[in-house]
């Protein structure tokens, strides 16, 4: 049992930062926390996504070597360098998910200027009963 | 009310985590450079980018130039991100 | 690519996951997110995805920090949970 968790160690951490992410998109009333559980969330699949790419043997990062100097003809190894697809669209996945971050605190301070709170339960209690609404000044 | 929300939270947190472990069977050994995404699409840009757009780096390479359309879509999700900021944020009643 | 690294920084990255969901204060949460992103950036350099680390070392930890900072500060810092 341990051996086979040994094996895939990496993928079941990756599963753990999940659950973590997914657990405080759920269970946490707080507002910022469930953004901050996304964010984790977020990073954590575009973390699998990045070690999918990785070749074990030498490989390195993705950039050829030698282009450019001496105009040899350099024989290009596919197994010397690393997968560089994972990296192009986990680059995207990034600048996407920062782009939502910031809509959802926009319409975060949206919320606080008219309930005047971040918790969820006591946003729902004043939309159940607006009489329990306290202004603050 | 409060303890049964998390409970539930706790439980569907758990059932996800037990589908993806059970997912985790079926993946390939970490690092191996004949899994199916390092062996199907990734040898062809590796192969061609420098003699076809004359970039070393071959991320920049496929990001620009292969996939150039798909980073115009991506500024367009960000243009889009900082319209709907700047409405959703602006100064209501200014005028009265 | 060597594992005890490897295993360092995804342990050091599940902490402060923890610790950024548990924390009370909320800038305190959103400073260790910051923090959080940075191992994430280390974890994907020593990975081999440079670029990657790069984008998200401005992006992530850089501006979405910045963001969720200005956030706390024109709403509230004390959370219940």
């Amino acid at each position: 049992m341990l051996e086979y968790i040994l094996a895939k160690y990496n993928f079941w951490i990756y599963v753990v930062l999940m659950m973590i992410g997914l657990y405080a998109m759920m269970g946490k009333r707080n507002l910022v926390k469930k953004l901050i559980g996304m964010n984790i969330f977020q990073t954590s699949i575009i973390l699998f996504f990045v070690s999918i790419g990785v070749k074990k043997g030498g490989a390195t990062v993705p950039i050829i070597m030698g282009h450019g100097h001496g105009h040899g003809q350099h024989l290009i190894k596919v197994a010397d360098y690393l997968n560089p697809l994972p990296h192009v669209l986990m680059l995207t996945a990034i600048v996407v998910s920062i782009a939502t971050t910031g809509v959802a605190l926009a319409t975060l301070i949206l919320i606080y200027k008219r309930y005047h709170t971040l918790e969820e339960d006591e946003i729902l209690a004043i939309r159940k009963d607006p009489s329990s609404y306290k202004t603050l000044g | 009310m409060k303890n049964w929300f998390k409970l539930i939270s706790w439980v569907a947190v758990i059932m996800t985590g037990a589908l993806l472990i059970y997912g985790i069977h079926d993946m390939p050994a970490w690092g191996d450079p004949d899994s199916p995404a390092n062996a199907h699409v990734s040898p062809r840009y590796i192969l061609e980018a420098t003699e076809k757009t004359a970039t070393p780096n071959i991320v920049s390479a496929v990001l620009a130039d292969y996939r150039g359309y798909d980073t115009l879509g991506e500024t367009t999700v960000i243009f889009t991100a900082a319209i709907s900021c700047l409405f959703l944020l602006r100064r209501r009643g200014g005028k009265k | 690519m060597i594992w005890q690294l490897d295993l360092f920084l995804l342990l050091f990255v599940i902490i402060c996951a923890l610790a950024a969901i548990n924390i009370k204060d909320l800038l305190s949460a959103v400073i260790i997110l910051g923090a959080y992103s940075f191992f994430m950036c280390l974890l994907w350099a020593e990975m081999g995805a440079v670029d990657v680390a790069f984008t998200e070392a401005t992006v992530s930890a850089g501006v979405g920090t910045v963001l969720f900072v200005a956030a706390v500060f024109k709403t509230v810092r004390r959370s219940k949970d």
